[in-house]
């Protein structure tokens, strides 16, 4: 049933023309039309159709032959069939004797004939329009009838199950048939019985034609036709021929006349009561039907669940076909003849599905298997079975492949491109005229080829290049415009927000100072800062400032003060504006916290005033050691009075409160509080104001001379000699810092101060650090304790010598002779062994001798040496030549070295630098001397000059440089006896 | 003198003191330094010049009886040295004789 719709649209015109063709007249003909049929025009859906429809007939129809109206709707598309109807409508009245009395074919053969003639006459006046148009297939019903015949037994079910689906499509019925006295049903009725007849005789016909031929011949059409839907009416006319006369009897005794012709449909609506049934139709036989319902009750339940398992059956095959037209639309891209293998297929498919069916069928029916078999054979011969069945397995291969389609279709066209280009170049090549001119040509064509290529390779490679550049920019600039302007203004604005402190000049200490020193040794005077301050006291220290050489760098430094600057004004303004009220107006919903203030949380919360954990503290925010220390000095105000009181007393009563000496800890903790005053004083001078401020001016002095007083105070220099061994200031001059602050604050310290220092430092001379452990310099081992010493030293003579050279300089002959005897009261020897003594001597005597010169020459000293002075320093220079003259030698490091390892003096590494000093010493002792003195400077001295003037001439130094400073040392001292190297004959 | 009037408030004073001075620093990974301190800073970064750094190298000798372990030691010199101030244990004075 459910296949109706395919078959229409194709075979019914098909059949139609072929009917046509064939005439109405005769039934003759019908054999030749089975035959035409089933092997030309039969495409195999027929019979796959009508087998399904078949079983569901088998059961709507039952025993009862009762047509329900549901089967009417298929007919009407066909309006041409109605006309048969009346004509037919006679013969259907003899028929139900017919059926009555003829238990075969042959017996009903003669009145269906008769009936027949007149409906060929009707059918004549008709012309086409007769039912009969879809006749082809009525052929294979009737050879179904005719096979089924044989066995008549059996036959009945089968044949109530094929009719009603034949029925449908070969009755058209249109409603202009009712205008009669009859009502549509009844029309129909008639009609269809009359078609019914006719084709009954025809049957009969065939069936008395195809008896004499072989029972297998027979059978294989009936295979055929017995799929096909050809019209119930046949299938009926069998079915009447077939049915056992008791049952027959049964259900048609009121079958009379033209309510006769309905029985067909009312065994219908027995089976399976059709919803559309009229009552009028319905109401006459219905108590007679009622009897045969209970006689069929049984029967049709079995056909029910018979129909149940061919309807699951068949879904799934529907579910099959379903699953293959989809793959069929898959691949679009086939063709027409894929598309008729498909096609072929899909029909197979449906056949053998159906062979299944009918395989069932017969077997249900009892048909020997041989028969199924054969009726498959059939199905399946008429289509190889190379055709039909590769498709699938060919295909699905071929769409795995479309998938890989646009890949291919690249590499063909690439591949296709290249064959051109191959053969455009053979054929470039061409047939050569002559074998030589070929070969050139050949040769030439081969270069230009090659040139070709390359340049084709350069082009490709440019273009990689280019296209990777590209990549590559294209990659970078992802993140192009990410951020808006505003964001990095914002971020800007963050990070200068870091920057702002409020001094400055202190944050940036180091590049500042590194920066003017820079600035000074390059000689741009500059007194400017290098900060960029703002009104409120903040600012922005600008490191080094320009000395980078102009260029991208500057232009960007430039360009980042600016914008620093910039937003600073802008924020400074803010700042202004918000502390306005006025800004707020007409602000309303508008006024932001603190937003531009993006800072991050601190994470210590840290009391800027009394904390300073860096070493780097500002001065500015005054360092707490030094602060601490002022009020510990008010709290202990009291107690620092009475010990200072008693010091005082001590002092008055000629005795001393004698002290500890400072312990490293104290002297450290001291200087660390004297590096704050510093730093504090040296940042106290750089804010100094202009002088017109008088006010301001007066104040920063008192405070300046306070902190340097303080300063002073904490260097213990005016703590008496006496108070501790070594003196506390000579224990802050210790540790490496303290020498080095000495330059410091010898800038602060007026002339007066300088020289209570200097003399404290010539007084404690020998309780020094670097004179103590003078000795232990004298060695040429290489160890940590030596470096630090040495180091020491270095620090002493550069910071501490050259911090009190300038109150040398300044000192006045007084001084000097009285320093000098301070100096000489203590060892003197031990200390002219040292440098650091040496360099001190040194001073003193050419101090001494500037003086004296400057007396002599009368020129504009402030205070002329008078002659007391002179005499008493000529007393001071004798105890020192005496003190020395013995052991003139030994004042040389690099003989007491080579005393010590046993080497000779010139062989000392380093000889020469570090005996310099002495000479020069020497040089400064030889101007004082008088001639005695220089006589025995000479003979104390005579050996090691020889020896150093002999090593330098004859070349035993190290290298030329060596030699030359030997020579100059050597002559530092000479020239002053008036006497040179040169002179010296060896 | 006691710490306040010595202006010790906090450790890192007591670093402070020693400032351009020898000191001692230990780290982790069994190493030793000492040299002169220039600059520290709140994480305990330091500058260090004149730095000798000794590294303890321990070494278990296969089979040798618990603790019975030899101790290499490995010792380099660095003119100026920064320390990360995650690896610092210690810094003290150097010890006095």
């Amino acid at each position: 049933m459910s296949f109706f719709g395919f078959e229409q649209s194709n075979d019914l015109e098909n059949e139609k023309r072929k009917f046509l063709e064939r005439g109405l007249s005769g039934a003759n003909q019908e054999d030749v039309a089975v035959y035409t049929w089933g092997e030309e025009s039969y495409d195999g859906l027929g019979e796959a159709l009508q087998e399904g429809g078949d079983e569901l007939n088998d059961e709507t129809f039952g025993a009862t032959g009762d047509i329900g109206k549901d089967f009417d709707f298929s007919g009407t598309a066909l309006p041409e069939h109605e006309q048969p109807t009346p004509s037919h409508a006679a013969h259907l009245h003899a028929e139900p004797p017919q059926r009555q009395l003829s238990q075969t074919p042959q017996k009903a053969q003669t009145p269906s004939h008769v009936e027949f003639s007149h409906s060929s006459q009707l059918d004549a006046i008709w012309g086409n329009k007769s039912p009969f148009s879809v006749l082809p297939r009525s052929n294979g019903s009737n050879r179904v009838h005719d096979n089924l015949a044989t066995q008549p037994s059996k036959y009945a079910s089968t044949v109530a199950q094929a009719s009603p689906v034949n029925r449908p499509p070969s009755l058209n019925l249109g409603p202009d048939l009712h205008q009669g006295v009859h009502t549509l049903e009844e029309i129909e009725r008639e009609m269809r019985a009359a078609a019914q007849a006719q084709h009954r005789q025809q049957q009969s016909q065939l069936a008395e034609q195809l008896a004499p031929q072989s029972q297998q011949q027979a059978q294989l059409q009936l295979q055929q036709q017995m799929l096909q839907q050809q019209h119930t009416i046949q299938v009926h006319g069998t079915h009447g021929l077939l049915q056992s006369p008791s049952r027959t009897q049964v259900q048609r005794p009121p079958t009379v006349g033209s309510a006769g012709a309905a029985a067909v449909g009312i065994q219908h609506a027995a089976a399976t009561p059709p919803p559309r049934m009229h009552p009028h139709s319905q109401s006459p036989r219905f108590h007679q039907q009622q009897q045969q319902h209970q006689i069929h009750l049984l029967q049709l339940q079995q056909q029910q669940q018979q129909r149940q398992l061919l309807e699951l059956q068949e879904q799934r095959e529907r579910h099959e076909r379903q699953q293959l037209l989809e793959l069929q639309e898959q691949l679009k891209l086939e063709e027409l003849e894929r598309q008729q293998r498909q096609l072929r297929m899909q029909q197979q498919q449906i056949a053998s599905a159906n062979e299944l069916l009918h395989n069932q069928l017969l077997q249900q029916r009892g048909i020997s298997p041989s028969v199924s078999d054969r009726g498959r054979r059939g199905g399946v011969g008429r289509q190889s079975p190379a055709i039909m069945n590769p498709p699938i397995p060919i295909e699905v291969p071929f769409a795995q492949n479309m998938q890989y389609l646009p890949q291919n279709i690249q590499m063909q066209q690439r591949l296709l491109a290249e064959m051109a280009q191959a053969e455009f170049l053979s054929t470039m090549q061409g047939p050569g005229i002559s074998e030589r001119d070929a070969r050139e040509a050949r040769e030439l064509q081969e270069m230009l080829r090659v040139e070709a290529m390359r340049k084709i390779m350069e082009a490709e490679r440019m273009e990689e290049k280019r296209k990777r550049k590209l990549d590559k920019i294209a990659h970078m600039s992802r993140y192009n415009d990410l951020m808006t302007q505003s964001d990095k203004d914002f971020i800007t604005r963050i990070q200068v927000s870091q920057l702002v402190t409020q001094d400055p000049y202190a944050d940036d200490f180091y590049a500042q100072v590194y920066g003017a020193i820079l600035r000074s040794r390059m000689g741009i005077a500059t007194s400017e800062d290098r900060v960029l301050r703002f009104g409120s006291g903040g600012g922005v220290g600008l490191g080094l400032g320009q000395k980078i050489p102009a260029g991208r760098r500057q232009s960007a430094l430039q360009r980042m003060e600016a914008q620093v600057e910039r937003i600073v004004s802008n924020a400074r303004l803010r700042e202004k504006e918000k502390a306005s009220l006025n800004s707020l107006q007409g602000a309303l919903g508008r006024t932001s916290g603190r937003s531009y203030k993006a800072a991050p949380r601190q994470l210590l919360q840290v009391d800027a005033s009394n904390a300073s954990t860096s070493p780097t503290t500002s001065h500015a925010t005054a360092a707490h050691i030094s602060k601490q220390d002022v009020s510990v000095d008010g709290e202990g105000a009291a107690r620092e009075a009475a010990k200072m009181g008693r010091e005082a007393l001590a002092t008055a009563t000629d005795g001393l409160v004698r002290k500890d000496p400072l312990t490293h800890r104290e002297s450290l903790v001291i200087l660390e509080q004297l590096y704050d005053l510093v730093l504090d004083i040296e940042q106290r001078r750089r804010d100094q104001p202009p002088p017109e401020e008088v006010e301001a001016f007066e104040e920063w002095t008192i405070q300046c001379e306070s902190l340097i007083d303080q300063l002073f105070e904490k260097l213990k220099v005016s703590v008496p000699l006496e108070t501790s061994n070594p003196h506390p200031f000579v224990s802050l001059i210790t540790p490496i810092k303290g020498k080095k602050i000495l330059p410091r604050v010898a800038r602060l310290f007026d002339n007066t101060r300088m020289q209570i220092l200097l003399t404290l430092i010539v007084a404690c001379f020998s309780q020094l650090d670097v004179v103590q452990s003078a000795p232990r310099l004298d060695t040429l081992e290489e160890t940590q304790e030596i470096k630090d010493l040495e180091t020491q030293t270095q620090a002493f003579l550069s910071s501490v010598v050259q911090s009190i050279l300038p109150v040398i300089g300044r000192a006045q002959m007084r001084l000097v002779t009285g320093l000098f005897g301070i100096l000489l009261e203590s060892n003197a020897v031990a200390i002219a062994r040292t440098r650091p003594g040496i360099a001190l001597l040194t001073l003193f005597l050419s101090r001494v001798e500037i003086l004296r010169h400057a007396a002599q020459s009368g020129s504009d000293v402030e205070e002329p040496p008078t002659a007391e002075e002179m005499q008493s320093w000529q007393m001071m220079y004798n105890l020192l030549f005496d003190l020395l003259r013995p052991q003139l030698h030994l004042l040389f490091p690099s003989v007491r070295l080579s005393l010590l390892a046993g080497v000779s003096f010139t062989s000392i590494p380093n000889a020469d630098v570090i005996d310099q000093p002495v000479w020069q010493f020497l040089s400064t002792l030889a101007l004082h001397a008088n001639e005695e003195q220089q006589q025995a400077l000479v003979t104390g001295l005579r050996e090691i000059v020889l020896e150093n003037v002999a090593s330098a001439t004859k070349g035993y130094t190290d290298g030329e440089e060596s030699r030359r400073l030997r020579l100059a040392n050597v002559n530092i001292f000479l020239h002053a006896l008036g006497l040179d190297a040169s002179q010296i004959n060896l | 003198m006691d710490a306040s009037s010595n202006g010790i408030q906090e450790p890192f004073d007591l670093i402070r003191l020693s400032l351009s001075e020898r000191v001692f620093v230990k780290l982790r990974g069994d190493r030793e330094l000492t040299g002169v301190l220039h600059a520290y800073d709140g994480h305990m970064n330091l500058i260090l010049s004149d730095v000798e750094e000794t590294i303890m190298i321990v070494d278990h000798v296969e089979g040798a009886p618990e603790g019975h372990a030899t101790v290499n030691i490995a010792k380099r010199k660095m003119e100026m040295l920064f320390v990360r101030g995650d690896g610092v244990i210690l810094v003290s004075p150097p010890s006095r004789t």
